[in-house]
This record gives C-alpha cells, structure tokens and sequence, in this order.
C-alpha cells in the first residue's frame, strides 16, 4: 500500500509538470498583457514595472524561473496585488473555501445519502418519486439562481441570517454559502445512493442476508452500504478538490474571500502568477483526492486490495 | 484617467480627482442640527432618531479589490477610496470634493505662479506619533517620479519642475522641483502657472509616505501590523477580496472633529450583489448600482439610491488614421450626428445618466462649448447625417459595413450598443457588426491603434478641463483616437502658460470646439455618481469627483421597523 502511494505522488508530478506549462505557455501567448489598462502608462514606467516581473526577461528563462521558484514552494508575487504574494492569496482563502466546502459535502452526504437509500428502500413509492424529483431540481437549478434567492429569503426578507461576509468560526455566515454549495451536490449523491442501492438490494448476497433473517438495518448498514459506496467515492475525489478550491458564484454572492474567484478574474486581469499559482494548487488537489479515493476502494471493497 | 476592469466596465475603474477651482476652508464639521436631519429624513423602513448613533462604525461597499494600500501606486478607484481615509497630502478633499487645507495650513505662491510655498501644520502627526514634516512630502514624491518605483501615476506629478524628465530616466530624482526648506516648510516649483496645483495636492499620489516604514518593510509596509498613515483612519485588517477594516486615528490632527469609530470596507465586484447587501442592511452605503437595476430601486428605496453629475465621459472612439475614418470627416460626422442620444440614453440606461454633446463633462464655471447641431430637431439632424453620409461615399447599395469594438464583462451595456448600432442602421443605413473583446485584449489593441471604432471612457483626475483636453493632444499616450491638430495643440499650450482662469477656459473651449468640428470622437454619455445610501448616514455630499471621504461621516440614531 505504501509503496503503491509514494508511486502514485512521484507519477503525479510530470501531470503537473505538463499542468504548469500548459497554463504558463497559455497565458503568455493571450493577447494583452497584465499592465494593459484604460489609462496608458509612461513607456519608461511600463518597463521597470515589467522588469520587476521579469517580464523583460526572454520566455523560457522566465518559465524556468517559476519552476525554479515553484520548487521551492513559492508562486511569486500576484501581479495584479502590489505587495501581495499568491501564496499570501492562497493561504488566507484556502481555509475559507475548505471550511465551506467540507460542511458543504458534509451536508450533501448526510442528507443526500439518507434521501438516496430511503427511496431506494421504498421504490416506487410517492416518496421515492417525490425526492428524485426534488433531487433533479437540485441538479438543474444552478447555484446562481439559489444563492441569490437564498439571500433574497433569509436575508432580506427575514434578516434571520447575513447577506455575505465572513467571519471565522461564525456559524450564522457559513450556513447560507454551505447550502447554496451543497444543494447540486445533495441531489446528484442522493440519485447516486438510489441508484447504488437498488442494484446492490437485489444483488444475491443481500438475499442470502435476508433469507437469513437478518434485520433491514443490518442488512442496509452492513452489507449493502459497502458497495453502494464505489461510485459515490469515484464522484467524491474530483468533487471535494472542486469544493475545497471554492466556488465562483457563491463567493461572489456571498462576497467570501475565497479563491475560487481567482480562477476567473485573474485570467482575465492577466495576473500570470495567481492564475498558474491556484491551477497547479487545483490540479494538486485532483490528483490528491483521486488518490485517496483510489486508496478508499481497497479499504471498502476486499477485491480491489487482492489486485 | 480611467482605468477599465473587468466588471461593469465603466470607466468607473481607476481615475482620480479632486476638488473644484476654489479653496474652502477647513470644513470644521459642527455636529449637524439633529432636529433639522431628522424632519428631512426620507424614511423607507427607519425611523431617525436625532441624535448620535451609539456605535459610529459605517459599512461600505467597494466596486473591488484595491490593488495597492500604497497611495503612490494607487492606479484604480476602490484604492483611492482607501488612501483617502489613511492618509492626506497638503490640501485635502472637503465634504463637497473640494480641496481645502489639509497637511499643510496655509501658502503662498510667487507672482508668476510657478513657485510655492507650503507651511505644514505643527500638529500634523504620523499614526506613530512622528510629525508629518516637509521631507516626507519630499521623499514621497521623488519616489512616485523615480522610474524604479513603478508608480503609474508618476505622470500626474508632470507640473512640477523635472518630474518627467526624471519619469523617463533622463534625471536623477533629487532634481524634482521640491525642497524643505525647515521641517515645516515645503518649496513646490512648477514648470509653468498651474491653477489646479491644489486640487492636484489632494490627490493620492502626491500624499506623503512614512519612509522608515518603507525602508524596513519594503512592499509588505502596507500591511496592517506595518503601516504608518497620517489620515483620520488606520488600517486594522485588510482580508484579501473580502474587507478592509479601518479604526479611527486619534493621532490625526482633526481627530476630535471625526466621528466614525470604524469604518468596514466589503469588496462586492458585482453591483446586483452591494445592492442586495444594502437591501439587508448589512451595507451603510455603496460604491455604486447598476444602471439596469435603478427603476427597481429607485421603487423600493427611493431617495436611498442616489445619482449626481460625476466628471466622466463615456464615448466611442473613431481612429482618424485609419480606413474608413482616415481623411473622411463627413463620415465621421455623419456618425455622430445619426444617433438620437436623449431617448437612447434615457431608454437604455434608465434614466441614470445624461447624454453628452461635447467632449468635456460638465463642470462647474466652465461652460460647454455644445455644437449647433444639438439645436436642430430630429429630422433636421437626420437630414444632415444621412448627406454627410452620402459625401462620404456611401448609399444603400454601398453602405458602410464596419466593427464596433466593444468590452465583453459587461453585460450591462451590450443592448445600449446595439441600439446605437441599430440606430446606425435605420438612419444612415450602415451596417455596424458588435464585436465583444476581453477588457485587456480590447485596451491593448486600443493602445496600439489597431481598432478603426471602439468603445472608450474618461473620467478626470481633478476638476479642471486640462485633465480631458490633454489626451486628444499630439502624440498623447491614451489618445486612442490617434488625432493631432497644431491648432488644437497650440491653444492647449496656451492654456499652460495662462494663470488666469477665465482666460484658460476660454482657450479650452475654443480648443474643444475645434475637437468637435473634427470628431475624433463620438460623445454619448456623461458619468454619475451612483450610490444606495441609508437615511441616517450624513455628512457626505454628491460632488463631481465622486470623493466621500469617511472623515465627515457619521451615523444617526435609527431604528429599523
């Protein structure tokens, strides 16, 4: 297992290598350049600012620059944020991302996989299509509709929570981004619990458990939850690193000072370093968790730890 | 100057500002009749009280991210706002925008008016404690001109003796025209009579920097737990994209006139969304809403949501050395005239700004020189597009068939453009194809003159013409629109040589009339001021620059029902 692991982390790094310079060779060869702006400046300032960033530099010695540096662990100053670093970025809005991103998937598990396994458990039923209709609501409706009707409802309406903001280890400004986050997330873990679970229910292990006598509860917890887990944990791995990297829409919404905003507004202000900075973080991230979830099957599934 | 970004693009980005022509002074801010402020209350869910609030801390929202604390490489709006509550220069904006004594207390200038003397005020203090002293002007301004520096605003210091010279690498920086003369006196030496000097003194990049921060800290001095400011605010915490928190300074000289606590700035990029914080209450006033968002809020908050003259022009560029524009007046006029601004803007932009005629906003005491053509009625004016059109070589079987270069991010203002395209169209029959570009691809095509007609925007620097006629001149960096006439150049050189204003302004407008006549440009549109304000928030007022500082601001006694 270990020896797998450390192969696993060592093949990841020519993907990022590649995730790198992909996203280096692309944004220099975008038209228009980090200090192009309405107001033009002097030739002469324009240079020492680029020259600051190396940007005088020819292309490869600036690319081998930022390898030197990202080795180090440094993803240079933002270009867009004077005196502010994108490690600095990261650092302060990874923490806001990940907090809301894991009560997110918290609440998306615990509620999407008890409306999952309780229709599949009553298949059929009027709950069953009741709740898979709201589950692909869920799905449809996208987060920037919710999140602004959410706002609409509890807070100004009812001035029961904060329109947005945040505030560390505040409960009242985590909820609402929480459940405009998780809503998408619910409902594709709930459909994806049904799903898993009727076709383990009528799996013949699940029968032979019942011909045993075995309890429902015992039958669900025990044996059937197991394997219904597969797919859900394939879904989780990518899921969880789009969590903890945040969500553009919701941060905006809520104005949290996450970094999931980044992945747009950086691009579009052309800010080289913050944007290969957050990607090579995302693509970290990906291949992280696939990891981990790859590592999940061989614990859930004895099959799997036999190959 | 203005400085697009990627949100509603407007020019309302960076630019800067100041105060109007003549000097106030101080506004000591006696506490406002209570009784008065609460009858004229326009109340929508609050009730005023009439006294103090109890906690003075105001909320307000930010178009977006500043992207520097540091006054002198301040380049956008939001980091104006920000500087103006940290620090002040000599003169400093007053509750109208106007520059009033701020560091220093008093002047005098010689009888040509290029040499000035500053007396600062002996109480002037850093957040430190330190006092303010004229070396600090000194330092800070030869590092804003220092090319090293990287200050893109070195260029606003261009009155002053040798700044451009020492910009472009051709001085040293101890040949900018500044000296101490003792520790409270400052000697300004100009290039030539300069009557906006004072309002130019209130703006950030001629605010002074505390040196031994600078020194220690290098770039990270801006952060909080760093920085050393002199103005009625300091810096308590500043989260990235999200907020920035100021404290009172009670080492500020007026501190006892200042009567905020704290002051929370929130970094909201999208306009719909301060308007819904504001409509929680969680926001005290914001930076701006969004022209497709008025009618609804006017309905709801009514005289909370706030429009005034705002010192900017929004216009579409014509570039004369390129095809079809080059040598082609008629055309140019042609397009100009074939637009029925007051029901497209009134339409298109609910009402929330005027249209424009001239190249220059309106600007107290100086009167616009409006061409002819804004008299004549529709048909009339119709009439005369459509044969200047027909001069210019074109007919229905041969139209004009071009691209409007346009900024994407803005979905605020694409069916503005395409009802001038489709006016275009119905009047002259030309056919104009939208293009939507990045911002940064647009500007820079822009700067290089690679777009024959283009979106474009100006907002001035600090209220005197100059900041508007300088770019239309030869050779302008930000003339986008590549026009040069020696008339117009001269008359500008003119009005640099000319102390008196009503002189000056004279010269402005005969040099805008010949602007006109030449139309480089396509006017549509003057700027406002846009902010959604609660009743029981005072002491700020509307003014051309759009300058609020929190220094004057303060909070009634309310209740919310």
């Amino acid at each position: 297992m270990l020896r797998y692991t450390v192969r696993r982390l060592l093949g990841a790094l020519p993907t990022l290598l590649v995730i790198v310079t992909l996203a280096f060779l692309l944004l220099h060869a975008a038209p228009g350049g980090p200090f192009d702006s309405e107001k033009r400046m002097m030739p002469e300032i324009q240079r020492s600012i680029e020259a600051r960033y190396h940007l005088d530099e020819p292309l490869w010695r600036q690319y081998l620059r930022y390898l030197g540096d990202l080795a180090h662990g440094d993803l240079g100053p933002s270009f867009q944020y004077r005196s502010t670093s994108v490690n600095e970025i990261i650092a302060q809005g990874l923490p806001v991302d990940a907090t809301i991103g894991l009560t997110a998937i918290t609440l998306a598990l615990s509620i999407g996989g008890t409306v999952g396994i309780n229709a599949a458990l009553r298949r059929g039923t009027r709950w069953d299509y009741g709740s898979m209709a709201v589950a692909m609501a869920g799905i449809s409706v996208p987060v920037f509709v919710v999140a602004p009707l959410l706002i609409l409802v509890f807070a100004i309406k009812l001035h029961w929570l904060p329109a947005g903001d945040w505030v560390h280890g505040s409960p009242s400004h985590l909820l609402l981004p929480a459940v405009a986050l998780a809503l998408p997330y619910t409902a594709y873990i709930a459909r994806l619990m049904r799903a898993g679970t009727i076709d383990v229910l009528n799996s013949p292990f699940i029968r032979t458990a019942r011909a045993k006598g075995l309890p429902l509860r015992l039958i669900v917890w025990r044996h059937a939850l197991p394997p219904t887990l597969t797919p859900l944990v394939s879904f989780l791995g990518p899921a969880i690193a789009g969590l903890l990297t945040g969500s553009i829409v919701v941060e905006t919404v809520f104005g949290l000072p996450g970094i999931g905003r980044y992945f747009i507004t950086a691009a579009l202000n052309r800010d080289y370093t913050l944007v290969i900075g957050i990607t090579v973080l995302y693509g970290a991230l990906i291949i992280l968790f696939n990891l981990l979830a790859d590592l999940c099957y061989a614990w859930i599934d004895p099959r799997v730890r036999l190959r | 100057m203005t400085a697009g970004r990627s949100g509603v693009l407007s020019a309302c980005a960076a630019c800067l500002i100041a105060g109007c022509g003549s000097i106030d002074a101080p506004t000591a801010m006696s506490v406002p009749a209570p009784g008065s402020a609460a009858a004229s209350a326009p109340t929508q869910s609050v009730t005023l009280g009439s006294a103090l609030a109890g906690e003075q801390a105001v909320a307000r929202g930010l178009d977006d991210m500043p992207r520097s604390l540091d006054p002198l490489l301040v380049n956008d709006v939001p980091g104006q706002r920000i500087a103006d509550d940290l620090f002040e220069g000599l003169t400093s904006a007053d509750i109208s925008g106007k520059a009033a004594p701020g560091v220093a207390s008093s002047w005098e200038s010689s009888a040509d008016g290029k040499t000035w003397l500053f007396h600062l005020r002996p109480d002037a203090r850093w957040s430190n404690g330190a006092p303010v002293t004229a070396a600090d002007f000194v330092y800070a301004w030869r590092r804003e001109v220092d090319p090293r520096t990287g200050a893109q605003y070195a260029e606003g210091l261009a009155p002053i003796e040798n700044a451009l010279a020492i910009a472009t690498g051709n001085k040293p920086p101890e040949s900018l025209g500044v000296a101490a003369i003792d520790q409270r006196t400052l000697r300004v030496r100009l290039n030539g009579p300069t009557p906006y000097l004072l309002d130019l003194l209130a703006l950030q990049y001629l605010y002074p920097v505390y040196e031994p921060a600078i020194t220690r800290y290098a770039d990270a001095w801006v952060r909080p737990e760093h920085l050393v400011c002199n103005g009625a605010f300091v810096l308590r915490e500043n989260v990235i994209g999200s907020r920035i928190t100021l404290q009172k300074n009670d080492k500020y000289w007026d501190a006892a006139h200042v009567r905020l606590q704290r002051v929370t700035y929130y970094v909201l990029p999208s306009r719909a969304d301060q308007a819904a914080r504001f409509l929680a209450n969680d926001l005290d006033w914001t930076d701006s809403f969004a022209a497709n968002q008025r009618t609804w809020l006017k309905s709801i908050v009514g005289e909370q949501a706030v429009n005034s003259p705002y010192f900017g022009a929004y216009f579409l560029g014509m570039n004369v050395q390129l095809p079809p524009f080059k040598d082609n007046l008629p055309l140019r006029q042609a397009l100009v005239l074939a637009l029925d601004r007051e029901p497209l803007v009134h339409y298109m932009r609910q009402g929330m700004y005027q249209p424009a005629y001239t190249w220059m906003p309106p600007l107290p005491g100086y009167e616009l020189p409006v061409p002819d053509w804004q008299g004549l009625g529709d048909d009339a004016r119709h009439a005369l597009a459509r044969r200047l059109y027909a001069q210019a070589g074109y007919s229905e079987q041969h139209p004009l068939r071009i691209t409007l270069y346009i900024p994407s991010q803005d979905g605020d203002s694409r069916h503005f453009f395409e009802a001038i395209t489709a006016s275009w169209f119905s009047i002259l029959g030309a056919e104009v194809r939208l293009y939507e570009e990045e911002f940064k691809v647009l500007a820079q095509e822009r700067n290089l003159h690679k777009l024959p007609l283009f979106y474009d925007a100006w907002i001035g620097d600090y209220p005197d013409p100059y900041t508007f006629m300088q770019i239309r001149y030869s050779g302008n960096g930000n003339n986008n629109a590549v026009y040069s006439n020696p008339a117009f150049d001269q008359l500008i050189d003119a009005a640099g040589q000319e102390p008196d204003n009503v002189n000056r302004y004279r010269l402005f407008q005969q040099a805008e009339r010949l602007l006109n006549d030449d139309a480089p440009y396509i006017p549509l549109y003057y700027y406002a001021t846009r902010h959604l304000v609660k009743p029981y928030l005072r002491g700020w007022q509307s003014n051309v620059m759009d300058r609020n500082l929190s220094r004057y601001m303060y909070l009634l006694e309310h209740q919310r029902r």
